[in-house]
């Protein structure tokens, strides 16, 4: 028989081009607004720690992965995105050598001990994160001056937080506009409300991310601190404030949605959402630090295997 | 991926007041350029293989010996029970060989008699007899869909049911084909013809005509045809042709997991089925032709193709100039659900619902990365299942996990697999964890 060589295999025979590099590189496109916004307000500072992050998480990523065996996987960039996302977590005036042990965190602990990216249960980038903040706290607070006309140094959560809302509102640190265009001290990323959100909507509209945790999120914050407003409107601030000031929306869009750690079905999703906003308004309102946004979502993200059994309907049961 | 399908007649006015049915999930994949022209016939050829099973259920009775001499549509196979569909011959000539095991296109073997042509092309004209539903028994009609199930079997089994709705699935099996969309615009008459005779059998109160709201011309001419029945425009969505997905756009209602149609009250027959039962019991003639589209292979246009059942798809490339560059892959049907064949010597069956042939360049590969658990499989299944999870059980042998995650409610429309980042083949998987599953409950 005199036929031409056949290739037999499994349906589907067509497939759509989309890939985890495309993804990342979308995520990092939808983090330049942020990026641009920093070093408008905080100088070239910002983009040095950038630099510093992205290219050594990199590193970490290709020698952590070559000592260990493994092939080497840099290029489907999510090391990249891990050190972009990474940057926009600290602080402006973070210290080289704080950087790079906190790359070396993300890819060491927060994937390659698990078996590389999509079987780490935590996000990497908040183990990180938390280690520095914990270990760290003088340098992780090296807040820059932004603009003249500012009266203080503190961030919009600390001045809350340690001063008060009467202060806050007396002396009008920050206005709401402030708040929105990232007119704030504050870690490089999470300052400008109005960069993230654009970003944010990008992601979903490139389908990177799905709207259930976001919306999850910011409805959570929004639900909980309107409690405590209307409550207590004198000493507790409207759910505006909360919602600009910190780390929210970064965190809504940026961190929580890290694919490996979070849930994949929609009811699962928003459930997640939802209670990472709820803590990081009890964070805010009762704990000792200043922003929950971060600690939430380390926090829930033991909660992901539970909430993936939120299962949608099967079609026919 | 593909350009978008142009209708050769705008009509758009006619489809605009139309409530447009559809589905959750699933995916726009967009058409290839079609040949809208009629079909055109491929020749018969020299020699041709018939294989005495091409439906769902058992394989048929030969009814022919060696060297017996035959006309176009003598009966070589016939059925005597509801799992098997009869075979006509498709050329006059010589039966020069019975094959007790041929390769059958959805695994297995089966028995096949092969033809030698006199290219004389001689009728038979003998004129069957007797009810509708025996007629339609004789003449070995099977629903042309991708179950390919005997027809008087389902009529049987729908009237044991008493189904009081019908479905004509006039959606091309998948987007890139146009083949009935096509037929129903050039041929609502004899179709409709069709849908009277399987109503009438039947007794069903409503009759649904589904078709894709993009073929305008199909729906004005079907519903001018077939004024009794209810047109419903259709999104051009994968896989809105599967049965699940057809209840769940014009009904409204699901099939229970593991069911079928006729559970809720349903039947589905294919446009092509309607028109071969019209021929059957009005002109008395057996199905030895498909009408099938061409696509992919270097085609800048798919084509529209009459076919004789047992032509080998190495002729009907050749025919349509399509050539299968290197190491290259021929599908029985289309892109997303399709069944790659290891020879183009394999001849065109009931079961043929299109041809699409890929060259070597164009072969996707699924390397299967890790799981990044990003959710867009649970996005786009239209089941509304987690299709990563069950393939993930699935491969890694836990079969009784993967039942429980609802394996059994996949319809394999491939949708998973095409979206995956990290390309793993999670319809391969949930096949292999379904036929795992079949062999443990047989062996107990």
């Amino acid at each position: 028989m005199k036929t031409p060589e056949l290739v037999v295999s499994a349906i589907p025979h067509v497939h759509g081009g989309n890939s985890v590099q495309k993804m990342m590189i979308n995520f990092m496109i939808a983090l330049l607004p942020a990026v641009g916004m920093s070093v408008y307000f905080f100088g070239p500072g910002a983009l040095v720690v950038i630099a510093i992050s992205v290219g050594s998480t990199v590193a970490w990523e290709a020698i952590i992965q070559k000592v260990m065996g493994r092939p080497v996987v840099i290029s489907n960039l999510t090391g990249a995105a891990s050190g972009l996302v990474f940057a926009m977590m600290l602080p402006p005036t973070a210290p080289w050598w704080m950087i790079c042990l906190g790359t070396f965190i993300i890819i060491l602990l927060g994937k390659e001990v698990y078996g590389g990216i999509g079987n780490n249960p935590f996000n990497g980038v908040l183990i990180a994160w938390v280690v520095l903040q914990m270990s760290f706290r003088g340098e992780m607070a090296g807040w820059i001056y932004v603009a003249a006309e500012l009266l203080t140094e503190s961030t919009p959560l600390e001045v809350l937080k340690f001063e008060g809302l009467s202060s806050l509102i007396d002396y009008s640190y920050y206005t709401t506009s402030d708040l929105f265009i990232g007119r704030t001290t504050g870690f490089i990323g999470e300052v400008s409300a109005i960069a993230l959100l654009i970003g944010g909507v990008f992601l979903i509209i490139r389908r990177v991310i799905s709207w259930h945790i976001p919306v999850g999120f910011i409805a959570g914050v929004v639900f909980l601190s309107g409690i405590f407003w209307l409550v207590n409107p004198d000493e507790c601030a409207d759910p505006i404030f909360h919602l600009l000031a910190g780390g929210v929306f970064l965190a809504a869009f940026f961190v929580a949605t890290d694919m490996p750690s979070s849930p994949t079905t929609p009811i699962g999703m928003l459930t997640y959402g939802f209670l990472c906003g709820v803590v990081t308004m009890v964070i805010r309102q009762w704990g000792a630090w200043d922003d929950g946004a971060f600690y939430s979502v380390f926090l829930i993200c033991m909660l992901t295997p539970l909430l993936d059994k939120f299962k949608p309907k099967a079609y026919g049961r | 991926m593909f350009p978008e399908y142009r209708d050769p007649v705008e009509r758009k006015g006619e489809i605009d007041n139309m409530k447009v049915g559809t589905f959750p999930g699933g995916l726009n994949l967009g058409s290839i350029e079609s040949d809208t022209s009629s079909f055109h016939e491929v020749p018969s050829s020299g020699t041709v293989i018939i294989p005495l099973k091409q439906n769902s259920g058992k394989a048929c009775a030969p009814t022919v010996k060696k060297k017996a001499e035959v006309k176009v549509g003598s009966i070589i196979g016939e059925s005597t029970g509801n799992d098997e569909a009869s075979v006509h011959a498709t050329v006059s000539g010589v039966v020069t060989n019975i094959i007790k095991k041929y390769p059958d296109m959805k695994g297995g073997t089966v028995p096949a008699i092969e033809i030698e042509s006199d290219s004389k092309n001689e009728l038979d004209e003998t004129i069957f007899e007797g009810t509708d539903i025996e007629l339609i028994q004789k003449a070995g009609v099977v629903d042309l869909d991708i179950d390919a199930v005997p027809l008087h079997g389902k009529i049987a089994l729908a009237k044991e049911k008493s189904v009081n709705t019908l479905i004509v699935n006039c959606v091309d099996v998948e987007s890139q084909f146009s083949s009935r969309a096509v037929l129903l615009s050039e041929r609502a008459s004899e179709i409709a013809a069709g849908i009277d005779i399987i109503s009438k059998i039947l007794g069903v109160a409503s009759v649904h005509i589904g078709v894709i709201d993009k073929a305008s011309s199909a729906i004005s001419s079907i519903k001018s045809a077939c004024s009794s029945a209810q047109v419903v425009a259709l999104k051009d969505k994968h896989p809105q042709s599967l049965k699940e997905l057809l209840v769940k756009a014009i009904l409204g209602k699901e099939i229970p997991q593991g069911g079928i149609p006729e559970d809720i009250g349903v039947t589905i027959i294919s446009a092509e089925t309607a028109l071969f039962v019209a021929r059957a019991v009005n002109d008395k003639k057996p199905v030895i032709e498909r009408f099938i589209t061409v696509a992919g292979g270097g085609l800048s246009k798919s084509k529209n193709v009459l076919v004789r059942i047992g032509t080998p798809i190495k002729d009907v490339l050749d025919y349509c100039g399509v050539s299968v560059g290197g190491a290259g892959k021929v599908i029985i049907g289309g892109p997303m659900m399709g069944i790659a064949i290891h020879t183009t010597d394999m001849p065109v069956t009931k079961e043929t619902t299109g041809i699409f042939v890929q060259n070597e360049s164009e072969i996707a590969e699924f390397p299967s990365g890790v799981c990044i658990k990003c959710g867009l499989c649970i996005d786009i299944c239209p089941m509304k299942l987690m299709p990563f999870l069950i393939s993930g059980f699935s491969e890694a042998g836990e079969y009784a996990m993967a039942e429980k995650s609802d394996i059994h409610g996949c319809n394999e429309c491939g949708c998973c697999s095409y979206v995956c980042p990290v390309l793993i083949p999670m319809v391969h998987w949930i096949k292999i964890g379904k036929s795992e599953i079949k062999a443990q409950r047989s062996s107990e």
